[in-house]
């Protein structure tokens, strides 16, 4: 087990490496350039040139990758992932200081998930084609159709408009000078609307697939001997099917992590979450190239460890699974 | 227990089993009876499609949407388990009566240790604790020869090869000292040699259980070998019915010939086996009286009408409307309607 753990994490390199590949690619690729910001009429060219150098965007493209790269696995150093082009803070504190706010939203949004969409999805699958099901399926349809950010929208609306600011609509803590400013409860009233919007979209999908693993496995040969011993329903439900429903769940685990690292980027930008998927976007539209870049690393880095840890989680229930 | 019932072991009368599908009824087990006395074997044969699972399946009341059992009784030692409430029919379930499927490789459940899922019928049929049930599970292991049962118990079924899994489900499924075994195709998914060990370990067992076995196969080699007393199923009837020497010295429905005439033997030297000619009826599109009709090699004008299930011999019950002796019979072979409805019915009564 130990040794396949190493052995899966040595493998996490490469593709680490292809992620930064193609990352740097797509912005060597965009239009524009990280000195457009300073191209203003009254600008010198020779301040411009200066400028380039300083970035050593007069260097070869391959030249320009390397270095970032070996700037970039430094990430003990506090300069290594560069400063900000629009507030001149390092961009590695910048993500460190934003990671716990989003690792927060999202990890509520997924103990949130979890609790719901596991039991509705048994629901649905045990009484296949009940009114129940047939409810639970116009949800996880309407859940899953639905754009985030139309979705998003509608429930800020709800919270704050429709409740009369029940729910505030905006950021993580009260506006400065309220009384609890920043205590937990403060958030936790300032998560409602959020998380909700979040935890929607991933029932739907988690209820679905729980839904669909389990008719799968009631299905099975080893369910009917399970009943041919004569145990409950319960039983061959619960213990029977629901062991070997879940296992193929982890998939989806798996792929909900990197969202975790990386921020959830459209429901973030809507309630002015400070959390690093608001950063991402607000990166994005102010061309600031080094958190750009940084931004997209972490979510690939958090692509490759959502697979890695979901094979691992595998290994741990699956006893099929060998190494 | 209650005190022993008189008669047979079970009692199956007139059960039906359809299935009520968007494309119509299927009838999968329609109108079938037949007994088996205790300690007795009874094989069930038919080609696939013909309702042995269903039937067997129907005896668990294990038959799920959009499948019913409309009619009929099952006697279980003279109760009849239709009558069962649900948590009676999980108390006999496992316990009084046991079943083995045709998948090994698919019928244990991948999660857990073949000691556990043994253990684990034990408990739920007997009053002991999880050691006690556990050493049961090692000591069925043994007695249906599985080599170190002990290490076994605690493996998964992956570990395990097809016929070693197989001997698990018999182990799990004798591990209550059941009255009645139903096995649904046993040996079919294993090689020669395995199938072989499998009907060994089952033969040595019935003897020392005293156990009643309804053997389900579609290989009259097996049922040879096994069985006391033979029910052919062909689409959803009983065809059939005999002491296992005359369904084999001297069948009287042409489908039993026909099956006969398709097993290999090594004593002839045929160019090519015989094989019935044509396919099972579609459940949903069965024939006008026999249902066996279109292959029949004998059909006559009568057979348009349902064939009476009639007394060939002593014991020996066939639902054709051939004599006895197997000739045309005496209503003529050209009665039709009424008439050779009247016979059937006459010629039924004294089966009955
Ligand atoms: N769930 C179902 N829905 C509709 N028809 C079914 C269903 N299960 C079985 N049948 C039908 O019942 C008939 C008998 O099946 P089965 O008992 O499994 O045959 P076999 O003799 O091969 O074991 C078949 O014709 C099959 O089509
Ligand atoms: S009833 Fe007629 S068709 Fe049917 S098996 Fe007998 S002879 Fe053949
Ligand atoms: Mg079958």
């Amino acid at each position: 087990m130990a040794t396949y753990i190493i052995r899966r994490t040595l493998q996490s390199i490469p593709i680490l490496f292809g992620v930064a590949l193609v990352s740097f690619a797509i912005i060597q690729l965009a239009p524009g350039s990280p000195i457009d910001r300073f191209r203003t009429p009254n600008v010198r060219p020779e301040t411009l040139e200066n400028l380039i150098r300083l970035y050593g965007l007069d260097q070869p493209v391959h030249i320009q990758f390397v270095n970032w790269i070996t700037a970039f696995v430094q990430f003990w150093n506090v300069e290594a992932w560069g400063y900000s082009l629009v507030d001149g803070r390092s961009v590695r504190d910048t993500l460190v200081d934003r990671m716990p706010a989003t690792l927060l939203l999202g990890g509520t949004a997924l103990l949130v998930t979890i609790i719901f969409a596991v039991p509705i999805g048994i629901l649905a699958a045990v009484r296949q084609y009940s009114w129940a099901d047939k409810a639970i399926t116009t949800f996880a349809t309407i859940g899953y159709a639905i754009p985030s950010f139309l979705l998003g929208l509608y429930i800020a609306y709800l919270g704050t408009v429709v409740f009369r600011g029940l729910f505030p609509g905006f950021g993580m803590v009260s506006l400065p000078g309220t009384e609890g400013r920043g205590t937990p409860l403060d958030v936790a009233w300032h998560m409602v609307l959020p998380v909700t919007s979040l935890a929607i979209q991933q029932i739907a999908g988690w209820s679905r697939y729980v839904r669909a693993k389990m008719l799968e496995v009631l299905n099975q040969d080893y369910v009917r001997t399970a009943k041919a011993k004569g145990l409950s329903a319960a039983k061959v439900t619960y213990k029977h099917a629901l062991r070997n429903a879940l296992i193929p769940v982890i998939t989806l685990f798996g792929l909900t992590l990197p969202g975790l690292l990386s921020g959830a980027v459209i429901t973030e930008t809507i309630f002015s979450w400070p959390g690093l998927g608001l950063l991402g976007v607000t990166a994005v539209t102010q061309r600031d190239y080094p958190v750009v870049l940084a931004f997209v690393m972490v979510g690939g880095f958090g692509v490759v460890m959502g697979n890695l840890l979901a094979d691992i989680l595998y290994g741990v229930v699956d006893p099929r699974i060998k190494y | 227990m209650t005190a022993r019932h008189v008669g047979p072991l079970l009692e199956i009368k007139g059960i039906k089993t359809h299935f009520f599908t968007q494309d119509g009824v299927v009838k999968a087990v329609d109108d079938v009876t037949f007994e088996i006395g205790h300690g007795q074997t009874l094989g069930v044969v038919g080609e696939s499609g013909c309702g042995k699972s269903i039937t067997s399946l129907s005896v668990m009341r294990l038959i799920e949407r959009p499948g019913k059992i409309v009619a009929g009784e099952i006697r279980l030692n003279g109760e009849n388990l239709l009558d069962k409430t649900d948590a009676d029919m999980r108390d006999i379930r496992g316990d009084q009566v046991s079943m083995i499927f045709q998948e090994p490789m698919t019928s244990l459940n991948p999660v857990f240790t073949c000691g556990d899922q043994i253990a684990e019928a034990v408990q739920q049929h007997t009053a002991v604790s999880r050691r006690e049930a556990m050493d049961r599970a090692v000591e069925m292991l043994r007695v249906v020869g599985i080599p170190d049962p002990k290490r076994r118990a605690a493996e998964h079924p992956h570990q395990l090869s097809g016929g070693m899994r197989q001997r698990v489900m018999i182990a799990m499924a004798l591990s209550t000292d059941p009255d009645l075994l139903i096995a649904d195709e046993p040996t079919t998914a294993l090689d020669v040699t395995i199938q072989a060990q499998i009907l060994e370990v089952m033969r040595d067992l019935r003897e020392k259980n005293r156990m009643a076995i309804m053997l389900i196969t579609h290989d009259l080699g097996v049922v040879a070998e096994m069985a006391d007393e033979v029910v052919v199923m062909y689409a959803g009837k009983v065809v059939e019915r005999a002491d296992v020497r005359t369904v084999f010295g001297s069948p009287h429905h042409p489908y039993t010939q026909g099956l006969l005439l398709s097993i290999p033997r090594l004593d002839e030297r045929r160019e090519r086996l015989e094989v019935i000619k044509g396919t099972v009826p579609s459940p949903l599109n069965l024939p006008e009286g026999c249902l066996f009709k279109r292959r029949c090699p004998h059909r006559m004008r009568v057979c348009d009408t349902a064939p009476p299930y009639q007394e060939v011999g002593s014991g020996h019950f066939s639902r054709c409307w051939l004599t006895p002796a197997g000739e045309a019979p005496d209503v003529g072979a050209d009665a039709e309607g009424e008439e050779a409805q009247h016979a059937a019915e006459q010629l039924t009564v004294g089966a009955r």
